[in-house]
């Protein structure tokens, strides 16, 4: 039904063009489990446990996102081809490390933010897959993968132990409304991915899309420097306890933050080289002046070498070093496995940028690949609506087993309401689109506020607005 | 333009039976429930949190504009209760239309409405009556529910399927509004409270959120009370044998454990806390006279135990952490990790009392006062209690309900689509005869245009069929005699 991806004309010769990045991405697949390969051995212990093979799948989906982009990039449909191999061997590989953690816990791996982000991401991925060969939107990969890639990262940073459940989590309750909460989700990301390809090929102004990357990823680096500016251009981080694989802990719910020196300052920076291509944008806004937007472009530039300047330098320095605390004596150790979300960011930020300039390249070739407006359209709203049902289900499941636990069916905790702001937005989006025909872009900004606001619930909440939800 | 008093009532109803009244009030609910995450909410937070969070003037205005309470503050509940206006008045109005349309559904077409509509095809035929007898067969094959409308000269047929779907949006919302109904119960009539019990205990005082006690018509008794752990210490798994005993009789029974509460009268208590109540159960010791064999006993507090007829010691103090100051004993903490017990021993005949002390963390051996008897630490048992949660929610089987209702009803909207086929004979433009087949789907019209190329295709095959068949060997078919051929 899906009008199906025309081949688009190529300027470089595809032959050799081609195969450049395949036997790149090749040779790095290959080089990184080589080395997995041989440190396992070397460090001795079975070789199919799952911390083994989420590795497998994370480098296969790196490879698989870098193949969808470089496809997006040039349009040759052989790395489509081999990226989906790659997708499903790391969905394989993702499937594997499911199984063995539902094994050795004898549980579903559905009771930590760790194990819901393992779900996530095999959802995520199987999702693509199915978007992919049913609907012929085979471009989605270059949004789903990074996503996928950003969230195995982050798992490795979290903390991974098979825990034994507290008892308010043996339920069979949590099985359903933990399933239909990772279903929709990760329907909602999908809906999000089709939202945006609606937007490049609606015509939607380059432009605007660097305005909208430039203010998201200034936004993230606001945040981060809004709660983590120390005085005299420190940056506080967590501090990790390495005995306990826990982050360091003053009193109840109180961490201790440690302040990298200067660091702070470089995060200013680079949040101020995010946020120009904004100010040209703005100018040329302004003063009607489209020369302006060429240096926007530029500046983009500028952005991104800075923020792989921050995230280096926040990798060197934060991983296993030592720093005073302003609250107490002596020296604390950090590692990036107690800032997961700063890492998060920040990697999440390059990835965005990057999508930019694969978009600002390449657009009249992507277009091409993607199929109709109309079909992305409708296929948007077709995710939503298979995302709405779960999602009230979702709520509904939690909300009876609350009422088993708790003691009540609601109690407007953080989690809880944000879930219902979530099911709000969505229905606001299916009364415009029903009832007032809206189609086209308003429907796709609308499927794009839902996903922001499905992170903010999953993420956001968990580690912003703790309440009787704590376990993620 | 002057307002009449009687256009009040019409304008307030016209602008909340709005669509758009209705979009603005629920992006006015997910700014106050965002609001309502944003603020530290004093149901379910300590007043030390918010006074360390919040500066006394900005508490006191947050406290002014109801924000430390907005999901029981009136404004919110207002709004809630204008959005089920909203939701109420919207269908009322849409409603008869819908019904109508459910009711008597379009089954005849006139030739407006054929040339209007998108989905359709006409495939010549040579007779209206074999023509409509052939998609009739092919329907049938592909299990389409058929009718035949006779009007005079004309017949046509008219097939639909799920003519359900289209009502199902009335029933979405008014689940919705089951569940505000439920939830609007609860919060009226329903209660909840927090019941300590110590082993053996029987309570029926309950202590609501806001300090009030509730008592209730009937006692609960908790026999006992323990905690599981995992093999790291973590806990496992917390239970309680509970009864509730009404009039002296013990009228149900059960074992309760997190995720599954013990259910009576439409009160329901859960197990929601277990620990220390940092009271002494019992002190075993070693009691050893100056002459003969010891034996071990076990003494509650300031429960006097007969040694030997002459004898008698009571347990008059227990604390549970201690530290020494001045000579005198102070207590730091309710951990009983260092505890100190003081012993009374009484002689009768004497008449004289010895005053004991007793360190465990330091010595077994008790010390103070000759006493006649020697007393050595064995064990101590602390008292641990049960923390119920109770409560009584009449509404919460509207809520259930209304998420049953919602979850068919969202199924049927999304997934069921009414689709509808008509096929009429008649003549076209030229004057030549032809079969005239058009079709229609509420939603997911891409999956309904191929069904209907199925049935199109059908037709065609059955028409070519019938034409190849020699027409004196064709079975006449009973319907054939009530089609009024034109």
């Amino acid at each position: 039904m899906a009008t199906r991806a025309r081949v688009v004309k190529m300027e470089t010769p595809a032959a050799t063009g081609g195969n450049a990045l395949l036997i790149l991405v090749g040779l790095g697949v290959a080089f990184l489990l080589i080395t997995a390969l041989l440190g396992a051995a070397k460090a001795g212990g079975p070789l199919f446990n799952e911390s083994n093979l989420l590795y497998v799948a994370l480098i296969f989906y790196a490879g698989a996102g870098a193949l969808y982009m470089g496809f997006g990039v040039t349009g040759v449909p052989k790395y489509v081809k081999v990226a989906s191999v790659a997708t499903a061997i790391g969905f394989t590989a993702n499937t594997l490390a499911v199984a063995h953690r539902w094994y050795l816990a004898g549980r579903p791996p559905f009771a930590s933010i760790y194990e819901m982000l393992l779900s996530f991401v095999w959802t995520v991925a199987a999702l693509t897959l199915v978007t992919e060969k049913k609907f012929g939107v085979k471009i989605i990969g270059s949004i789903t993968m990074p996503l996928a890639v950003v969230c195995v990262i982050l798992m490795q940073l979290l903390p991974s132990e098979v825990r034994p459940l507290v008892p308010a989590l043996q339920s069979t309750w949590l099985h359903v409304h933990v399933t239909l909460a990772m279903l929709s989700y990760a329907a909602c990301a999908v809906s999000f991915a089709l939202a945006m390809m609606f937007l490049i090929k609606d015509h939607f102004p380059t432009e605007t899309f660097l305005a909208l990357t430039s203010g998201l990823v200034s936004a993230i680096y606001i945040a981060i420097i809004a709660t983590r500016f120390e005085k005299w251009g420190g940056l506080s981080v967590t501090a990790w306890d390495a005995k306990d694989k826990s982050d360091m802990f003053l009193g109840r719910g109180v961490r201790l933050f440690v302040t990298v020196p200067d660091l702070g300052w470089l995060f200013v920076m680079a949040g101020l080289g995010a946020l120009l291509p904004l100010v040209f944008y703005f100018v040329a806004r302004v003063q009607r002046n489209d020369s302006y937007l060429g240096i926007a472009n530029k500046a983009i530039f500028i952005g991104i070498l800075l923020q792989v300047i921050v995230l280096a330098a926040f990798v060197l320095r934060v991983r296993d070093a030592s720093y005073a605390s302003p609250f107490q004596e002596g020296l604390y150790p950090t590692s990036l496995a107690a800032s997961p979300f700063i890492l998060g960011g920040l990697v999440s930020g390059v990835i965005a940028s990057m999508l930019y300039l694969m978009l600002l390249w390449r657009r009249t070739d992507l277009e091409g690949l993607l199929p109709s407006a109309d079909t992305l359209d409708r296929v948007t709203y077709k995710t939503i609506c298979i995302a709405f049902p779960l999602l009230t289900g979702m709520i509904a499941a939690g909300a009876y087993w609350a009422n088993r636990t708790w003691g009540s069916y609601w109690s407007w905790d953080p989690k809880e309401t944000w879930a219902a702001i979530t099911w709000l937005v969505y229905a606001g989006y299916l009364h415009m689109r029903i009832t007032r025909g809206w189609r086209g872009r308003r429907a796709a900004y609308f499927a794009i506020l839902g996903f922001g606001v499905v992170i903010f619930t999953f993420l956001g909440v968990t580690y912003l607005l703790p309440g009787l939800h704590a376990y993620a | 333009m002057a307002l009449s008093l009687s256009s009040i009532p019409k304008r307030i109803h016209k602008t909340l039976a709005n669509l758009r009244t209705g979009v603005v009030l629920l992006i006015l609910v997910v700014i106050a429930s965002a609001t309502g995450t944003f603020i530290l909410q004093r149901p379910v937070t300590d007043a030390d949190r918010l006074s360390q969070a919040y500066s006394p003037n900005v508490l006191r205005w947050l406290d002014r504009f109801m924000l430390t309470d907005v999901f029981h503050a009136w404004w919110f509940l207002a709004l809630l209760g204008l959005v089920s206006l909203s939701i109420v008045l919207v269908s009322i109005d849409r409603f008869p239309n819908a019904w109508r349309f459910y009711a008597r559904p379009y089954r005849k077409t006139d030739s407006h409405f054929r040339s209007s509509l998108q989905t359709k095809v006409e495939l010549p035929i040579t007779n209206s009556a074999e023509g409509l007898n052939a998609a009739e067969r092919a329907l049938k094959k592909l299990c389409w529910p058929i009718e035949r409308i006779a009007d005079g000269k004309q017949t046509s047929l008219y097939s639909e399927r799920h003519r359900v779907s289209v009502m199902a949006v009335y029933v979405i919302h008014a689940s919705l509004l089951l569940i505000f109904a439920g939830g609007i119960i609860d919060g009226l009539f329903g209660y909840s409270g927090y019941l300590m019990l110590q082993k053996g205990q029987t309570g029926n005082i309950i202590e609501t959120r806001t300090g009030a006690k509730k008592i209730l018509p009937f006692g609960v008794t908790c026999y006992e009370a323990g905690q599981e752990n995992y093999a790291d210490g973590s806990p496992k798994k917390w239970w309680s044998k509970l009864a509730v005993v009404q009039d002296g009789k013990e009228v149900q029974a059960k074992e309760i454990v997190v995720n599954d509460p013990l259910v009576y009268h439409g009160l329901r208590f859960y197990q929601a806390s277990y620990g220390m109540t940092g009271n002494l159960d019992g002190l075993e010791v070693m009691a050893t006279p100056e002459s003969g064999a010891g034996r071990e006993v076990t003494l509650r507090i300031n429960e006097p135990f007969e040694l030997d007829p002459n004898t008698s010691v009571t347990l008059a103090e227990f604390i549970p952490d201690f530290f020494v100051r001045d000579k005198q004993i102070f207590k730091r903490s309710d951990n009983p990790e260092n505890p100190a017990f003081r012993l009374q021993v009484m002689n009768k005949t004497t008449g004289k009392e010895a005053k004991l002390w007793l360190f465990p963390a330091y010595s077994d051996a008790a010390q103070g006062q000759k006493s006649g008897y020697g007393f050595a630490f064995r064990n101590m048992q602390m008292g641990y209690f049960t923390g119920l949660e109770v409560s009584h929610e009449p509404g919460q089987w509207l809520v259930w309900a209304g998420c049953i209702l919602m979850g068919v009803g969202l199924f049927v909207a999304f997934y069921m689509v009414h689709m509808r086929l008509w096929i009429v004979a008649l003549p076209d433009a030229k004057g030549k005869l032809i079969l005239w087949i058009g079709g229609q789907a509420n939603k997911n019209e891409d999956r309904f245009e191929e069904k209907f190329n199925d049935v199109v295709e059908g037709i065609r095959t059955e028409l070519e069929r019938a034409s190849t068949v020699p027409r004196a060997a064709r079975k006449i078919e009973p319907e054939l005699t009530l089609v009024a051929v034109k």
